[in-house]
């Protein structure tokens, strides 16, 4: 038996490395690509790794900055971002609460309307909700990005589910103490409950970088756009500059490759989480 | 009278905690209602309009959907059928592999190989960046000339201008982008199998198929259908990949619903966004038709 999961150990190995080297190419080929030179790679012929490190890729896309200001997307994605991320934060926490610490009349029917508007394809309200954003003039404006994602059910289901666990017993002591909602809300609820805001906040965070469709709708201001659909411009405009390309799309994910590098644990227990509770 | 002070006092406080809860729920409710609610009821009134985004719509009926469903010398019928059909394709070639391979890994993980928590994390990865990127990097691995893949094995294959080439481009990048999370949830699962079962199957002489089938399958079953269905949705949101990779093409051959959906509403010349709008809500209801299935089909039924 002991030499049985020997061998089994060794099958998942070899079957996991070779995944692994298909995981693995395109990311390093698309990393050291970007740093060859443009002749070098279009004469040459084919090889791995570039003879001459240069970076001239990345000092062209700096200085070119009129036709595709790759650096201004990259600001206008990270304050993009980072306020949704901010806002998500917020509302959900204080809705969590809610539906999980307080009565109200209609509680439970209102989260379960919520709940099974979950269930609504996303992609029929995209034409309307752009009428709505040219209502409030927030076409080409960063708000087009950061409020609407705010109206999301998932994460307060999560959170709410998360909360639940924590007794009643602790709002119920600061209640004696002559604690308000706000109180018990700000000073014993919220702490307990930080390990599932890091899972709301990387995920906002990812989901609103990486955003593609939406935001080629709402935005098309060279300048004002993020860096995903922005990406999609410089691929029209550089078709011949395949090194220039990669120099772009190396730049455009190294915000979340760090951030997965800080909270791996994060992200990898988030998915058993969101599974959880669903399953 | 101090009596009467005391009870105000009290009623007061009461509303108060009538209200409070509500100023909790408030900035969300009003978030939801603005920008989820009245969009979808709007959405779903508008595929019965001739909108072009921008005058005031006009009701006209089914008419849009007569067209789209029974007009075949409408442009749009052709969109539809051609959209939905490969939208379709697509999903069912994806969705497969997206649940095979990343349960593939997760059993090679479970046997806690060497190197294990490097591999989870680099198959984890890609699902962190944004698909242009992705489309970007994979554009070159494809390229007729200069990519990797022709290169190392000598081939010569056009792969995203011609079939079924570029279908393969378009799921093994789809494959390669997205099934770090689905991975990451069988590994949990996996992990929850308690291991008596397992030697109590290799007592009774069951083979690793047989308790693969007998035991594993059963016991992470809830997070198969969550899989699936969660899986399907997001595989007929389709969009980035072909748009980018192969532009539709060959031959419309990769056009996806998505990208006609919002050429007509959104592309250059005059928005048809009534019409655009009754696309959208075709292949939502198809959406929830095929979730429903799935559901019912692979739900526990002995619980």
């Amino acid at each position: 038996m002991r030499k049985n999961k020997l061998g089994s150990r060794i099958i998942a190995f070899t079957f996991l490395l070779i995944l692994a080297i298909i995981w693995v190419v395109p990311l390093i080929w698309g990393i050291v690509t970007s740093f060859k030179s443009e002749a070098e790679f279009s004469t040459i012929g084919f090889k791995f790794l570039p003879i001459n490190w240069v970076l001239t890729n990345y000092t062209e896309l700096l200085v070119n900055n009129a036709s595709t200001p790759l650096f201004h997307w990259f600001a206008n994605s990270m304050i993009i971002s980072v306020s949704n991320t901010v806002l998500v934060l917020i509302v959900v926490s204080l809705s969590a609460f809610a539906y999980d610490r307080l009565q109200f009349k209609g509680k439970n029917a209102l989260f379960y309307f919520l709940l099974a508007t979950m269930m609504f394809p996303s992609v029929v309200n995209i034409i309307p909700l752009y009428k709505i954003i040219d209502l409030l003039g927030w076409v080409n404006t960063k708000w087009a990005m950061i409020v609407p994602g705010a109206a999301g059910v998932f994460n307060i289901f999560l959170v709410r589910q998360f909360m639940s666990n924590i007794p009643i017993s602790f709002d119920e002591a600061a209640r004696m103490d002559g604690a308000s909602d706000f109180t018990i809300f700000r000073k014993i609820i919220l702490p307990l409950t930080k390990p599932v805001l890091y899972v709301v906040a990387l995920f906002t965070f990812t989901g609103s970088w990486n955003d593609f469709l939406w935001p080629s709708i709402v935005f098309n201001d060279i300048d004002k756009m993020p860096i995903t659909p922005g990406l999609q411009l410089l691929q029209g405009m550089y078709q011949s500059q395949p090194t220039l390309l990669m120099a772009g799309a190396f730049i455009a994910i190294v915000p979340t490759f760090i951030l997965y590098l800080f909270a791996q644990k994060y992200f990898l227990q988030s998915m058993s989480l969101s599974a959880g509770v669903k399953g | 009278m101090d009596a009467q002070v005391e009870k105000n006092n009290i009623k007061h406080v009461k509303k108060d905690r009538h209200l409070t809860p509500w100023l909790f729920v408030a900035p969300h409710l009003i978030i939801f209602a603005i920008f989820f609610l009245i969009p979808v009821i709007f959405g779903i009134y508008i595929s019965f309009t001739n909108w072009d985004l921008m005058g005031s719509p006009k009701f006209i009926g089914l008419a849009n959907y007569k067209e789209l469903l029974f007009d075949n010398s409408s442009v749009f019928y052709e969109q539809l059928r051609t959209g939905l059909k490969n939208t379709f394709l697509f999903v069912v070639i994806s969705v497969p592999f997206c649940i095979i391979v990343p349960l593939l890994m997760a059993l090679a993980l479970n046997v806690k190989p060497k190197l294990g928590k490097f591999f989870q994390a680099l198959f984890y990865l890609p699902s962190l960046f944004a698909i242009s990127a992705v489309v970007i990097i994979w554009n070159l691995m494809f390229n007729v000339a200069y990519g990797p893949i022709n290169n190392i094995f000598h081939l010569k294959t056009v792969w995203t201008g011609t079939q079924p080439y570029a279908w393969i481009a378009i799921v093994v990048v789809t494959i390669w982008w997205t099934i770090g999370g689905n991975m990451i949830i069988y590994q949990a699962a996996l992990n929850g199998i308690s291991k008596d079962y397992y030697e109590a199957a290799e007592i009774d002489g069951a083979t690793p198929t047989q308790q693969f089938f007998k035991i594993t399958l059963p016991s992470i079953r809830s997070q198969i259908l969550y899989t699936v269905v969660m899986t399907t949705i997001a595989q007929f949101n389709i969009y980035g990949q072909p748009l980018m990779l192969t532009n539709g093409g060959p031959d419309s051959s990769t056009s996806v619903l998505l990208m006609y959906i919002q050429q007509n509403a959104f592309g250059s010349g005059q928005s048809i966004a009534g019409i655009a709008s009754a696309m959208a809500i075709i292949l939502g209801i198809c959406i929830m038709i095929v979730s429903a299935i799935q559901f019912v089909f692979l739900r526990d039924n002995s619980r």
